[in-house]
């Protein structure tokens, strides 16, 4: 008899604990041996992600602009729309690579802002917009580089020394050579476009943006 | 009285505007070539000439804060999916399901953006809605059934803010009427949420039966391999 109603008891006890909705469960016990970036390079990482979603935006802007009536000009939009959704690309390239190493297990929150607003919202012409992104370029190129250098020989004392090859390597042969490839063509565009645009100012442009509008 | 007249005087003018102001200023700037061919700086801009009709100059704000607010979204489901790629978490399927709706807020921004300038409108980036970032410091690490809740709300506020704006297009706004306006947001939004939000809510009863099992973590695992499978939008 007692046993039959210690069964019952248990029993109950069982049935009430799974009543309960377990929605939380403990951490994995992970070796984290294998964990060797160091934070002054984690940081820098972090914060390329954010220069390249605002590239992103900037771009978004650019592709705004160029497609109202009055710019009329949809083969400039549809090159800085794809520029927007490369540049956000890049952001999440970084993101992977770092949740691939270990990282981005805490403070993810943070890592990236929920509005930004973009510096620039309009262009006197095709030409100038063109001259914006190159310089838009080179200033993310140079911020890589800044990565590039943290990582490769971070000066802080937290990871004094720590050359992070991989991640160098990385760096300089996926996303610098994307980079030095993209604003080589975005000059060649710029050279093209001034200097049809020097005797032929309106013509010049049109011209250049339906062979845009058909090369995309 | 007086007021009463004005006011006439303006309706007057703004119905006189949809007829051949575009022709008359184009006639303007033509004839204005021919007789101050001296002047260097000449106005040769056609202001009755936009792409504007309807009551798209009425529905800008509201179409611009959305498009906003699915450039805000897309960083959201972007951190949420993050947060389900670390070695901690791994939960593949979660990840994914969270990109998509990432991948597919801001491929729709593009498009909105594309709409409101090819009814004539203009984008602006910082007409953003109050609320739509309530707090900066709002958590996007969260456990499995609350992030399917959270995803839930959000596309729910999504589809409420359609219902809005077509409802202003439909006479809801005294004289507002603009049927391609309410028939585009019919059209790629209305019915998509009705799908994404049929899903993610039953995905939330899926999982809060399944976890209130004897092992809910096997079947969370067992429910995220099989979200690896799935499509959100």
């Amino acid at each position: 008899m007692k046993v039959i109603i210690s069964v019952i008891v248990i029993l109950a006890f069982v049935a009430t604990s799974s009543a309960n909705l377990q929605c939380e469960h403990a951490k994995p016990n992970i070796p984290t041996e294998w964990i060797d970036m160091v934070k002054p390079c984690v940081k820098k990482m972090r914060a390329q992600i954010q220069t390249e979603l605002e590239a992103s935006i900037q771009y978004l802007a650019m592709g705004a602009h160029f497609s109202r009536d009055k710019i009329n000009r949809p083969g400039f939009a549809k090159f800085f729309f794809q520029a927007a959704s490369e540049e956000r690309q890049h952001a999440l390239k970084l993101i992977s690579y770092l949740l691939m190493r270990g990282e981005l297990t805490s403070n993810v929150s943070k890592l990236i802002k929920k509005t930004i607003v973009p510096p620039i919202v309009s262009w006197t012409s095709g030409v100038d917009a063109l001259k914006d992104a190159l310089r838009l370029e080179a200033k993310v190129t140079k911020d890589i580089r800044g990565v590039i250098e943290e990582c490769e020989d971070p000066k802080e004392e937290e990871g004094n020394g720590y050359n992070d090859y991989h991640l160098v390597d990385h760096l300089t042969g996926e996303f610098l050579e994307e980079q030095y490839k993209g604003q080589r063509e975005l000059a060649g565009k710029i050279s093209n476009l001034e200097k049809m645009m020097d005797e032929h100012k309106a013509l010049g442009e049109f011209m250049f943006d339906k062979k845009l509008l058909d090369e995309l | 009285m007086k007021l009463l007249f004005v006011c006439c005087t303006i309706l007057a003018a703004a119905f006189a505007a949809t007829g051949d102001e575009c022709y008359k200023d184009s006639v303007r700037v033509c004839k204005s070539v021919l007789k101050d061919n001296k002047k260097d700086k000449k106005d040769f801009s056609l202001p009755s000439c936009s792409a504007k009709y309807g009551a798209i100059l009425e529905m800008l704000p509201e179409l611009q804060q959305y498009v906003n607010s699915h450039i805000t979204r897309n960083f959201e489901y972007m951190l949420m999916a993050t947060h389900y790629g670390n070695y901690e978490k791994s939960r593949e399927g979660f990840e994914k399901i969270f990109m998509d709706l990432s991948d597919s807020k801001w491929d729709t921004a593009i498009d909105l953006i594309k709409y409101i300038t090819k009814r004539g409108g203009e984008m602006k980036f910082d007409n953003i809605k109050a609320d739509t970032v309530n707090d900066e410091n709002a958590s996007y690490e969260l456990y499995e059934l609350n992030s399917l809740a959270k995803a839930l709300d959000m596309e729910k506020e999504l589809a409420e803010r359609a219902h809005l704006i077509h409802g202003q297009a439909t006479r809801r706004r005294e004289n507002l009427h603009d049927p391609e306006v309410s028939s585009y947001i019919e059209n790629k939004f209305v019915h998509h949420h009705a799908e994404t939000i049929r899903k993610l809510s039953g995905y939330t009863s899926d999982l809060t039966s399944l976890l209130s099992g004897p092992d809910s973590s096997l079947a969370l695992y067992i429910f995220d391999d099989y979200l690896k499978k799935q499509s959100i939008v």
